[in-house]
């Protein structure tokens, strides 16, 4: 098994090595030239001689005037030492951009996730024991419809009424926190701040309950209908104890081996959510990066997410071959 | 546990409730979005100019009024005979907020910046493009010579900004220095703080030189979505923003609203246009681009989904200023004559696939348009529609900022569509002269004779009614030729809170230094 | 082993069975089904030409042709429908669709209508006809839905294969790929690809489908690599028979199934990427109708609730029947959910 950690780790530099050099075609083939973007943004159509000195200048200071192969390997150089480089937008350093917006992506993530698991689960559990029944088919209509609101459709509906304007004013309609929240205590802080999470993460939160909860009814069925458990069952022991204890335990197995495949989703953040709360988190800054062709942010942004997914997909395909002995290495890298 | 949760929230939902409101004496504006920088020169977006003119002067500014030039940071100027010359005379009691005084070298210092190849500012080079020089000729005057004589030399010269040379000068790189985040200036306001992704504070300047403004503190929030926006306005986090028309018209009425805001109404000089590359065959005839023009019902789209807050224009000149022509009358909506005109100009359904077409080309073209606009996508659609009526076969193209601006770059586009915000002055040359055909503004590649010399006249006309006969027979060959089809003049529609008294409208907008606030208003 | 065979035509026979049972995915089956009719007849449910019309000369059946490309329909798409007097004379009778406006119509005066008589669920934000909209919008739903599904499961599938089958260097170099695509941002990749792309709603169905392939691809390869440790699959190449047939023969129909389950997860996934990227605006172009657009108006003018209620409806209803529908393909396909109608 040690091999086998040791091989997958190894793997991971040659697989990241092509995620970064497909990024960084990618986005050097899309049109756009971050240098005349920034030069024209403040004249549509300009093109006279001091403006294309200008831009010229704007490329080298950038690193653009270098032919592609050499940027790259400028790019891994400095990776290597751990700097991400410097914005094109506003001139700081890429890794200060990232530490500043990705603990809030993490945070709205995490709570999010662990409401998903908490919410899910016993709502998988309750759909697999009432298989069938008119519970069973209640609850997977209600997940599946929320499942199919669109996110930014959601968001809003609650911000128009419930945010206050013409309508309800129970919630904060953007941002994180109050203004002027500083002036108070800790605790006031504390309550603002989730006071504004309550509906960014709903809807963070709502759509990952289908996902989930299907699941973990799929992996309850699936236990119930084990031998041993008959065989608890022969022994004597009530029902429902049977039911908690060991089927519900078996079943979270590959419900916990999912949760390392969602570390990606920890930077990835959510585009969309984060622009119509006006957060300002990892999805946010890395939709501005493309538009604005901000290479050094978009290189740096991808770099990381990959990182931790493939490192996540390694968790994860270990948990799932660890719990069922049955499985081989090879297979549960499809699983 | 999710009880107790629950309970906690509500509890601090009701307290929080006051954390929201600000003071009375704050003014909270919105700001769509946060500015890159706040550095005068190389600042591009149009966030920072508004609270960036409440830090930096300049050596004049304009009447809002009477719109003519003068003094701020001059107390006087002179002029030489051949117009060439310009000499600033500066007052003496001006400081920066760290108590260094203002003078000719700080002004001196920004030109210089501006001329500086390696600061990041092409678009500020290129108004300074006929300035010879500036030379300081003691600690409070300056004279700037000109190449040519030209009747925007006061104004631009006058508009030079007066950086603090000896905080700047202490940094290696202009474009990256610490005052960009922390701009430090002569103003009636001076900078508190920026948080970014949040806002931005400025407080009042106690030791102005002029005027002290009576707001004690004003901040600037950025949010992005309009209707967000509005929403925070309603909940009295906000005094003061501009709204979208529909807004405006559908959702700014209640009575309780109208108690707590106030709603003005002003133009500005802008228009928006449907430009059409005069370079491609399809746009070479100016029959053509009228009959374009009579396709467009104007009236129309102004009354629906302008909701009628606008006016049509004809021109490229501000429709409230004297340039403009108010005797041409817009190419009514006609399909009929539209029709009469393409089929004169050979464009007609030869080979009966239903699309007009001459010489073997079909009339199919492509419509480029921004992904930020809404008028512009609905704007995209309706003329669509009308086209495809008279034959004419037109695709919309709908791209993100930086691909649409690389297409008009390159020229390579058939009609798009966009605006122009103008000054009080305007001098047609970076759009209308045929040398900004290939590398200038004048991307349609519109080119004549007889515009290109009316232009050159008008740069050396100082003489305004002169000035005014020039820019009446430029609008009448532009309305005539239909390089762009004229839209419409927008009027700014701004929203302020009650408590605030003394808001005029002048020709120029709004002047917030001027406002005063009146502690004993209340909403009931 | 499951008692009803896993291959041939019991096993089908079975599943359909298994899902019969179901009476939510049922529900669910009714539902796409009737999408299906309503995108393909939408030409005769909604537009401005009317089904028939009698003209000076005879009956004619304009709405019919329009099930027709350009080329043959050529007198009709010529037609201002506001005023078709023009062009056929006078017209005595006239038979129209059952909403009367076609998706394109605008009419500037009636914008942002509310539902009424005229328009049943309203106008949107050109005067345009929203119920005909959400009618032409469930081709361009439906088609995004499966063309991306289709190219996955088409690139996906060999791969997959190719990867299990022949296992050693061949799947470790496809793993890595398949790592890689995974890692990307997938809406990033969307975005950047749409930005170079012309605009068009094939592109984007393309590039969804390009960037799923992996789901199925992952799916069939362990389908592959379960197989290739079966007894009977040892005791087929045993008795000599070529090992790639039996291998395909006996894997790819037991593989079928959970790729249909996830080529219904796709469909619905797919719909909702649209509306996301239409919302963002860079969706379908201007003028088609689609039911993200339809939706993304809403954000203009939030009191219009007609532009967010039935777009969002027709959405979740599909997304929830496609759902439906996967799933109870699933627990039909499942042998460890089958043949257990003992237990409770």
């Amino acid at each position: 098994m040690g091999s086998y950690v040791l091989k997958r780790l190894l793997l991971i530099f040659p697989t990241l090595f092509g995620i970064t050099i497909i990024t960084f075609i990618v986005i050097h083939l899309t049109p756009g030239d971050p240098a005349e973007l920034k030069a024209k943004a403040g004249e549509l159509g300009a093109k006279n001689p001091l403006t294309k000195e200008m831009i010229e200048e704007t490329r080298k200071l950038y690193g653009l005037d270098k032919p592609l192969h050499v940027q790259y390997g400028i790019w891994i150089k400095r990776l290597v030492t751990l700097d991400l480089g410097d914005s094109f937008k506003d001139s700081r350093p890429v890794l200060d951009k990232i530490r500043e917006a990705a603990p809030i992506t993490i945070l709205l993530n995490v709570i999010s996730i662990f409401l998903i698991y908490l919410i899910a689960v016993p709502i998988g559990v309750l759909s697999a024991i009432k298989r069938r029944t008119f519970v069973d088919n209640l609850l997977t209509v209600v997940l599946f419809v929320l499942y199919s609101l669109p996110g930014f459709w959601v968001a809003q509906v609650l911000i128009t009424y419930l945010a206050g304007g013409d309508y309800l004013d129970i919630f904060p309609a953007y941002g994180l926190h109050s203004d002027g929240v500083g002036a108070y205590g800790r605790w006031t802080w504390l309550a603002d701040s989730t006071w504004h999470l309550v509906l960014p993460v709903f809807c963070l939160t709502y759509g990952g309950l289908a996902y989930l909860s299907r699941m973990e009814r799929v992996g309850m069925l699936e236990v119930i209908r084990q031998d041993y458990i008959r065989t608890a069952r022969a022994k004597g022991l009530s029902e429902s104890v049977v039911i908690l204890k060991h089927a519900f335990r078996n079943s979270l197995i590959p419900i916990l081996t999912l949760m390392a495949g969602l570390l990606p989703a920890l930077l990835g953040g959510s585009v969309i959510i984060e622009q119509i709360f006006n957060i300002r988190g990892m999805g946010w800054m890395t939709f501005e990066a493309i538009l604005n062709r901000d290479y050094p942010v978009i290189m740096g942004v991808f770099t990381l997410s990959a990182l931790l997914t493939l490192f996540g997909l390694l968790m994860s395909d270990l948990m799932y071959a660890f719990v069922d002995p049955r499985i081989s290495f090879e297979e549960s890298e499809g699983g | 546990m999710a009880t107790i949760t629950v309970v906690a929230v509500s509890f601090g939902a009701c307290h929080l409730e006051q954390v929201g409101r600000h003071p009375t004496d704050w003014l909270v504006e919105r700001l769509r979005g946060e500015p890159d920088t706040l550095n005068p020169l190389t600042s591009t977006d149009a966030y920072s100019s508004s609270i960036l003119d409440n830090i930096y002067e300049p050596l004049l500014q304009r009447n809002r009024d009477t719109l003519e030039l003068e003094p701020l940071l001059a107390e006087s100027w002179d002029i030489s005979e051949d117009g060439l010359t310009i000499t600033f005379h500066m007052r003496k009691d001006v400081r920066f907020t760290d108590g260094t005084p203002a003078t000719a070298h700080d002004v001196e210092y920004a030109y210089r910046k501006i001329m500086d190849t390696k600061v990041d500012c092409p678009h500020q080079r290129n108004y300074y493009r006929d300035v010879k020089d500036a030379k300081v000729l003691d600690d409070h005057t300056i004279r700037f010579t000109y190449k040519e004589p030209y009747f925007r030399a006061l104004e631009i010269c006058g508009y030079t900004p007066c950086l603090p040379r000896h905080l700047f000068e202490q940094e290696e790189d202009f474009n990256k220095s610490r005052l960009n985040r922390e701009p430090i200036g002569t103003g009636p306001y001076k900078f508190s703080e920026w948080i970014t992704g949040r806002k931005i504070v400025l407080e009042k300047n106690e030791d102005y030189w002029g005027d002290k403004p009576k707001i004690k503190r004003r901040l600037y929030k950025f949010i992005n979505l309009d209707s967000t926006a509005l929403i925070e306005l309603k909940k009295r986090h906000l005094d003061l923003m501009g709204l979208r028309a529909l807004q405006w018209v559908k959702q700014t009425n209640k009575p309780r609203f109208k108690r707590a805001f106030r709603k003005e109404k002003y133009y500005t000089p802008n228009y928006n246009y449907i430009g059409w590359n005069i370079r491609r065959p399809l746009f070479k005839d100016k029959r053509v681009r009228r009959a374009m023009t009579m396709l467009v019902d104007r009236e129309k789209i102004l009354k629906t989904i302008l909701f009628g807050l606008g006016e049509v224009v004809t021109g490229p000149a501000y429709v409230n200023s004297p340039y403009y022509d108010h005797d041409i009358n817009p190419w009514t909506y006609d399909p009929a004559g539209a029709k009469k005109l393409l089929e004169e100009t050979g464009w007609a359904d030869h080979d009966g696939d239903g699309i007009r077409d001459k010489d073997g080309i079909s009339f199919k073209f492509e419509f480029l348009i921004s992904s930020g606009s809404t008028f512009a996508d609905q704007l995209s659609t309706v003329l669509q529609g009308e086209l495809a009526k008279v034959g004419i076969r037109m695709e919309v193209r709908r791209l993100e900022w930086a691909t649409f601006l690389k297409l008009i770059e390159e020229r390579d586009f058939d009609a798009v569509t966009l605006g122009w915000s103008l000054g009080v002055e305007t001098d047609p040359f970076q759009l209308w002269h045929s040398t900004q055909a290939d590398q200038g503004s004048n991307f349609v590649g519109f080119e004549s004779e007889e515009t290109d010399d009316i232009i050159v006249k008008n740069r050396r006309t100082f003489d305004l009614d002169g000035r005014i006969e020039l820019m009446k027979r430029f609008h009448a060959i532009l309305h005539d030729e239909q390089p762009y089809t004229f839209l419409f003049c927008s009027p700014s529609l701004v929203v302020i809170h009650n408590r605030f008294d003394n808001v005029l409208v002048h020709k120029l907008g709004l002047d917030v230094r001027e406002w005063t606030i009146n502690r004993a208003w209340s909403e009931e | 082993m499951a008692s009803a065979g896993t291959t041939g035509r019991g096993y089908w026979a079975e599943t359909w069975r298994q899902l019969k049972k179901n009476r939510l995915a049922m529900i669910g089956l009714v539902i796409v089904v009737a999408m299906f009719v309503v995108a393909i007849f939408a030409p005769l449910l909604a537009n401005d030409r009317p089904l028939a019309m009698k003209t000076g000369d005879g009956w004619r059946f304009p709405a019919f042709k329009n099930f027709l490309p350009e080329q043959w329909d050529r007198a009709y798409r010529d037609t201002d429908w506001s005023n078709p007097e023009e062009k056929w004379g006078t017209i005595e009778r006239r038979i129209m669709p059952p909403v009367p406006y076609s998706p394109d119509r605008i009419e500037l005066s009636q914008f942002y209508e509310s539902p009424s008589r005229r328009h049943w669920l309203g106008t949107d934000d050109r005067g345009r006809d929203l119920l005909s909209r959400l009618i032409w919008g469930s081709r361009i739903s439906l088609s995004v839905g499966f063309v991306a599904v289709g190219i996955a499961v088409l690139i996906g599938i060999p791969i997959g294969a190719l990867a299990g089958y022949h296992g050693g260097l061949v799947d470790a170099v496809i793993l890595r790929i398949i790592e890689v695509i995974i890692c990307f941002p997938t809406f990033f990749l969307i975005l950047a690809i749409l930005a170079f792309l012309p605009q068009s709603i094939f592109n984007i169905m393309v590039v969804i489908g390009i960037t799923g392939w992996v789901g199925p691809a992952r799916l069939i390869r362990g389908e592959f690599l379960k197989m290739r440790k079966l007894e009977y699959v040892e005791a087929v190449r045993a008795l000599g028979a070529s090992s790639a047939r039996a291998i395909f023969r006996h894997v790819l129909p037991n593989a079928v199934a959970p790729v249909l389950v996830t080529a219904t997860f796709g469909v619905a996934s797919a719909i909702l990427y649209e509306s996301s990227l239409s919302f963002l605006g860079f969706g379908v172009p201007p003028p088609t109708p689609s039911w993200g657009e339809a939706i993304s108006q809403a954000q203009n003018f939030i009191d219009a609730w007609w532009l967010t209620l039935f777009p969002g409806f027709a959405i979740f209803l599909t997304v929830t029947a496609y759902n439906l529908v996967g799933e109870g393909f699933r627990d039909a396909t499942d042998p460890r959910l089958r043949g257990n109608e003992g237990e409770k």
